[in-house]
């Protein structure tokens, strides 16, 4: 039994700077985003101007609502659809910008380009008041400079054993992320994450008030990375896997042209590649490859579609 | 039974001393358990009767099979010494085999080893788990009350309470009385400890002794209850706690929650009309929130019950009734709960046990907690280098 994903208390800027991600294996594996804070998310809390929410759904069947919340490191996108309903009228509830929390898991999509976007599907969202919105960031601000410290000392101090490090208390889960964070972001600028945050004071002491939500969702972020020290040599894909490759492709927008909803359905998608003797098996490691890739996207589990429908919004 | 052994010349083997070897030993214990059950002899094919159960000395705890045993049989609670006992091995721990050569008598009470000699153990709290026994440990009093229950026709009180020491703090039940008071610290011996709703408990009984000690290095009750919150991550590494105290976010909030109908005997929640138990019901309501504290490092499961449910939501069940009957939707409730609660800080004391879903908390407090933020400001301005 898989615990619950604890909630990591964050600011835009983090969720910004998070490009590296973390697929687990095996049954309703969680998803990870680690960023060079020294967080492990797949969860997140996070305080700021929450806009007035637009509908991005294109199917009125399925809502999709979509938010942007800003604080004084930057501004992130929050979304909710028909799988949150909770959240979604949160969402919807606020026709004005407003201070708000949220708590939702992040969601990472990639594009043809290697640019990441990422959002906060949220699971809970609430008005805040003035000091129940200054203590979150407090909150938000006092954890990034724990696991900046942390990640810190680690890499000053690598050979110290976990055991030495949880006996003073600090938490399995961001030891391990602190860990993954070094090892994914080996040489960024972490210091300068401390000026970063340093623009949450003048909120958090009463001294400016938390900034509305800038006008748009910057369209990128870029982050200076490495990529970690020995990443997995893919093979070029042969002429054959090509061939596949297209097939699946033609399939697929063959399927989504024709549907209601603009998705193709995956069992459809695999019995058709099947009648082209492709197997279930070859089908998967195309798809993953696709995804990966960023060609292809499943917002909805068994629902896949071109990735690049996304950009244009 | 046999006439009596002479056992002036051999000495008792302790049964926490047992080591499966092929020497026979001389052992001395109580017949905690015992049953009469039936094996069929290899040779013969035919069916014979044999002893099984279980023998205490206060050391340890040991499984005995007696083959060929007296036609009339032996009673629970009397004390036997063996000697030239067979000591098996079984999934890892020590049994003993009473064949034909072994002779066993009665012995006194007297006899068994004193449960608070120097020679047992001397434990710390922390340390105790599993099925321990053989074991000292002192600590104080923390809490203690007495409840009524009915053993077959027979009523009997028992007595339940904390026992705390620097370590740690265990729950501890006693069959016996032992004239026992808050605040008192005490040297417990021939006591065994067994899981207990995922948590370890002490358990006294008519055997077990209670020695009054000076502790003056042991807590007070009060420290015990009123330790300072610690992380949920550090809880859940610890298995929970007896008394602890946490801090974290409201974020979620776990079905059942909101308004709830519970069995009127029983007290647990019916679902359409049924309890469990007792069947088809009229079932009373009541308010509750299974809320999910998070504080960053980790999360745990609260159950609020109603008085707590209603300080946090600022709604009483009278409220929560009323507008059930002008929106029959208790799902609408529990969105309201839910509204009214994501997000706000609270302090909670009270039980913890870790299980497969992770910490569940069993709170005798809660508390909403607000933060100094002007000193939190600062503190952060100061890391900050500015």
């Amino acid at each position: 039994m898989a615990l619950r994903e604890v909630a990591w208390r964050v600011t835009a800027h983090e969720i910004l700077s998070a490009l590296q991600e973390e697929r687990g294996t095996g049954e309703r594996a969680a998803t990870y985003l680690l960023s060079p804070y020294g967080a492990r998310m797949n969860r997140v809390m996070i305080a700021g101007n929450l806009s007035a929410p637009e509908s991005i759904g294109r199917d009125p069947a399925q809502p999709f609502w979509r938010a942007r919340l800003a604080d004084p490191t930057g501004t992130v996108a929050v979304t909710a659809g028909g799988f949150q309903p909770r959240a979604m009228a949160q969402l919807r509830a606020g026709s004005a910008p407003r201070p708000a929390l949220v708590v939702g898991k992040l969601h990472l999509y990639r594009g043809n380009d290697g640019t990441g976007y990422v959002s906060i599907r949220a699971e809970a969202v609430r008005t805040l008041d003035d000091e129940p919105m200054r203590t979150a960031l407090a909150d938000e601000l006092a954890q990034s400079l724990d696991r900046l410290d942390l990640v810190e000392r680690l890499m000053r101090e690598p050979m110290v054993p976990d055991a030495t490090l949880r006996s003073e208390g600090i938490a399995p889960v961001w030891l391990r992320a602190a860990r993954e964070s070094i090892r994914r972001y080996p040489s960024i600028d972490r210091p300068a994450f401390r000026g970063t945050l340093k623009q949450l004071l003048p909120v958090i002491e009463g001294r400016a008030a938390a900034p509305s939500s800038a006008p748009s969702i910057p369209p990128s972020v870029r982050v200076t990375r490495i990529e970690p020290p020995a990443p997995k040599h893919r093979e070029a894909p042969s002429a054959s896997e090509r061939a596949n490759e297209s097939a699946f492709l033609d399939v697929m927008d063959e399927l989504a042209d024709g549907s209601m909803d603009g998705y193709a359905d995956y069992r459809e998608l695999r019995q058709r590649l099947a009648e082209r003797g492709l197997s279930e098996d070859a089908a998967e490691t195309i798809l993953a490859r696709l995804q990966d890739d960023g060609v292809v996207e499943e917002p909805i589990m068994g629902k896949l579609r071109r990735a690049s429908a996304l950009t244009d919004g | 039974m046999t006439e009596p052994v002479d056992a002036s010349v051999p000495v008792d083997t302790r049964l926490k001393d047992l080591r499966p070897t092929d020497a026979l030993v001389q052992i001395l214990g109580r017949v905690v358990t015992v049953e009469r059950r039936e094996y069929t002899n290899r040779v013969d094919g035919r069916r014979r009767p044999f002893l099984s159960g279980l023998l205490s000395d206060g050391t340890a705890t040991v499984r005995f099979s007696w083959w060929e045993p007296p036609a009339e049989g032996i009673e629970r609670g009397v004390v036997l010494r063996a000697v030239n006992v067979q000591v098996r091995e079984f999934r890892g721990r020590p049994e003993l085999s009473f064949g034909f050569r072994t002779r066993v008598a009665p012995a006194s009470p007297l006899e068994l080893p004193p449960v608070d000699g120097d020679d047992i153990p001397l434990r710390k709290i922390r340390d105790l788990g599993g099925s321990d026994e053989g074991f000292r440990v002192e600590g104080r009093i923390v809490r203690l009350s007495t409840r009524s229950v009915t053993v077959g026709t027979e009523q009997r009180l028992i007595h339940e309470g904390l026992l705390a020491d620097r370590t740690g703090s265990i729950a501890f039940t006693s069959w016996s009385d032992f004239d026992l008071k808050v605040g008192e610290a005490v040297r417990l011996a021939g006591a065994y400890v067994r899981i207990f709703r995922n948590r370890p408990q002490l358990n006294l009984d008519e055997r077990s002794t209670a020695a009054r000690i000076d502790g003056t290095e042991l807590p007070q009750p009060e420290e015990v209850l009123t330790t300072a919150p610690r992380s949920i991550a550090e809880i859940e590494e610890a298995g929970g706690g007896e008394s602890i105290a946490l801090q974290g976010v409201v974020v979620g909030l776990l079905p059942p929650s909101g308004l709830v109908y519970r069995c009127p005997t029983c007290r647990r929640a019916v679902t359409g009309g049924i309890c469990s138990t007792h069947g088809a019901v009229e079932g009373v309501a009541d308010l509750r929130g299974r809320f999910v504290i998070d504080d960053g490092t980790s999360s745990a499961t609260v159950n609020a019950a109603r008085e707590d449910t209603e300080k946090l939501w600022g709604v009483t069940l009278e409220e929560a009734l009323s507008r059930l009957r002008d929106a029959p939707d208790p799902t609408l409730l529990e969105e309201h709960l839910f509204e009214a609660t994501l997000g706000t800080r609270l302090t909670i004391r009270g039980r913890a046990s870790r299980d497969d879903f992770g910490l569940t908390v069993y709170p005798e407090s809660i508390e909403r907690t607000s933060i100094d933020l002007p000193t939190w400001a600062r503190g952060l301005a100061a890391r900050l280098g500015s």
